[in-house]
């Protein structure tokens, strides 16, 4: 239990910046303080998660949490969760997929590539704020595998 | 019926009716010519061949007569010279046979003839010789033989015998004239039968093959507008299959439209809703502050600006908030019904085998309260038991339907809805559904399909979406739905949709 509260490290792949920053509140408002690095395009957050030449040696001694989001402007969001779940460095860290679909085939899709959990954004806010805040008790009680 | 136009010179129908009952009748002519004139020349020629008989007859009497007369007279000479009976053997028979052809001359010869004449005058001349020959015998029985002699001796025998000759000439040559004209007849009438059924059969030849080249020129033009008619089928259904996709494209691409644009307008809209919530979390947060600070003497604010802060904080921003909330709820709830319709039209069908009664029964059965109360009834009148559809589809088009004229019922009568079921052609189901409810206005009645468009009292709940729903799921369906209704006196639904839907999907993603 002693590494419960490893630093993690929450990359956020959100493409509206109000989106992100309403979960970055309410993750806040759960009490969870780890540090949150957002992006906005898909292809900038996987060159920050995998570095330049896909090793992900530069990433390999932090931890993540990734809370991806499935609509993005320049590429598919289940095309970044494979790229992560096929890293060798990366495959053990915990995927949250964040998306306004309930398409049931997506999200079926999404568990068969190795996501952790997904969330579907309720649409009133009071039930997006409150999916927010448990996941924020999710993460903070997260343990995140060291890497090998 | 139409005529179609040939790319050449083609007989229209009723010409080659004309036509063909003219070359017919031609035909039909040519042949009773030839069996007339066949018949009539075949008598004819029987009269001829009778008359060649009778003129040979007559002529063969003649020449037996002239020989019995010789034989009769060459008998009694014998008879004369000698004394002996034996030369008289002959004469008796030759008499007979002489005797039975002047009646068989004089049966041949009618008095009319102009061959009586000289016939009395061979007979005469004939019954004078042998009463002479006869005298003589007699005389030379009783051995008078010199009175016998003398009679001889006036020559009277000789000139009957003489004139007698004369008239055998006369009248066998009369009857070979006669044989010669009638064979003459005959070969003309031979000739003109030949002649006739020549002319005849050419006639007939060419009627037939007048009907067989008008018959071919007929075919040949049937066959070629048939095929033109072929070629036109498959142009148009190829027109038809590419309409028909260009559609479904196009009804798709809609669809994915609808589903993005709904998908893009959500993210805006959470983040509007939920800054909102923001804002409206610190303005609780900040109110009380200033409603302390209000209170204090310490305030370095005038009491005037405060007071107006304060205003604002208790009911201007809570009411600009309410109805930032109330606009972005109610645009969701729009977006939710385009998003719900956009995926209506690309949802996969279940199809299968349906009863009809019991899909409408339990639609009936969601809204039977609605239906029934106040004394509303619902009669059914189903002709058509199953049908092969998308049973959920089927059972939201009814419930909306229903929904409505149990919503949209007359406040002045007792609420009646009819259902029918039956088949139509083109192997079609027609499903009518008919209440007397407050109807809708001409006006309104293309309308009232359309997303977000109600009609009349604005009474009841609703986004105005119910319709287009059910329009879209009929349509998904391959089928149509229309409407019927009077201002006041009610509104009947018409559905028609195939009987027996296809599996086969105009796309699939």
């Amino acid at each position: 239990m002693s590494r419960k509260m490893a630093p993690v490290v929450i990359v956020m792949i959100e493409d509206d910046e109000g989106h992100s920053r309403l979960i970055e509140k309410n993750i806040r408002r759960a009490g969870v303080n780890n540090e949150i690095i957002s992006f906005v395009t898909g292809a900038s957050a996987l060159e920050f998660l995998l570095g330049k030449d896909d090793g992900a040696a530069a990433s390999s001694s932090r931890q993540f949490l990734v809370l991806l989001d499935l609509n993005l402007p320049d590429m598919m969001g289940t095309t970044i969760l494979e790229r992560i779940k096929n890293n060798i460095h990366l495959r053990r860290t915990p995927v949250i997929v964040l998306t306004t679909t309930d398409d049931s085939e997506e999200i079926n899709r999404c568990y068969d590539l190795g996501a952790n959990a997904y969330i579907t954004k309720p649409l009133n806010y009071e039930g997006f704020a409150r999916a927010i805040q448990q996941l924020g008790l999710f993460i903070s009680i997260v343990q995140v595998p060291e890497n090998v | 019926m139409t005529s179609i136009p040939g790319p050449r010179k083609s007989l229209s129908r009723n010409t080659l009716v004309t036509l063909t009952a003219i070359l017919f009748l031609v035909g039909l002519s040519a042949l009773f010519l030839i069996i007339g004139t066949t018949i009539w020349l075949g008598l004819r020629s029987q009269a001829y061949f009778s008359e060649i008989v009778a003129v040979r007859d007559f002529r063969s009497s003649v020449v037996e007569l002239r020989s019995a007369l010789l034989a009769a007279e060459t008998s009694q000479r014998g008879y004369l010279l000698t004394g002996n009976e034996i030369y008289l053997a002959p004469y008796g028979t030759e008499k007979i046979i002489a005797k039975r052809n002047v009646d068989l001359l004089s049966r041949a010869i009618p008095a009319s003839s102009p061959q009586s004449l000289p016939f009395a005058r061979l007979k005469a001349a004939v019954d004078q010789k042998f009463v002479e020959m006869e005298t003589t015998i007699e005389l030379k029985r009783v051995r008078r033989d010199l009175d016998a002699l003398a009679i001889i001796k006036t020559n009277k025998g000789k000139r009957l015998t003489d004139e007698s000759n004369v008239y055998f000439a006369g009248l066998a040559t009369f009857a070979d004239q006669r044989l010669a004209t009638a064979s003459d007849e005959q070969n003309k009438n031979y000739k003109l039968l030949q002649l006739i059924s020549l002319a005849g059969g050419i006639v007939i030849l060419l009627v037939t093959a007048a009907a067989a080249v008008m018959v071919l020129r007929y075919a040949r033009a049937i066959a070629a507008s048939r095929d033109e008619v072929n070629a036109l089928n498959a142009s148009l259904e190829r027109r038809v299959q590419d309409r028909t996709a260009h559609l479904a494209q196009l009804n798709e691409e809609v669809s994915r439209f609808a589903y993005i644009v709904t998908h893009d307008l959500r993210a805006p809209l959470v983040n509007i809703m939920g800054f909102t919530k923001e804002v409206e979390d610190s303005v609780s947060l900040i109110a009380p502050v200033v409603e302390s600070a209000s209170g204090s003497p310490a305030s370095s604010i005038g009491k005037a600006h405060m007071e107006s802060s304060l205003v604002a904080l208790r009911s201007g921003i809570p009411e600009a908030i309410g109805f930032i909330k109330s606009s972005t709820q109610k645009m969701d709830a729009l977006i939710n019904a385009i998003l719900k319709l956009s995926r209506e039209g690309q949802r996969r069908r279940n199809i299968e085998r349906v009863d009809l009664a019991a899909v409408l029964n339990s639609s009936i059965n969601a809204v039977r309260h609605g239906l029934t109360r106040d004394n509303g009834r619902v009669d059914l009148k189903l002709e058509v038991p199953h049908m092969v559809s998308d049973r959920l589809s089927l059972e939201q088009i009814f419930g909306n339907i229903l929904e409505n004229a149990a919503k949209f019922r007359s406040t002045e009568r007792p609420l009646r809805v009819t259902i029918t079921t039956r088949r139509v052609v083109g192997d079609r189901v027609l499903i009518e559904i008919e209440d007397n409810g407050r109807g809708i206005g001409e006006q309104d009645q293309e309308r009232v399909f359309e997303l977000f468009r109600r009609s009349g009292v604005q009474d009841q709940a609703g986004e105005g979406i119910g319709l287009a729903h059910v329009r879209t799921l009929v349509r998904n369906l391959e089928g149509d739905i229309t409407l019927a209704s009077r201002l006041g006196y009610g509104t009947t639904f018409s559905i028609e949709l195939p009987a027996l839907l296809s599996e086969k999907e105009p796309e699939n993603q």
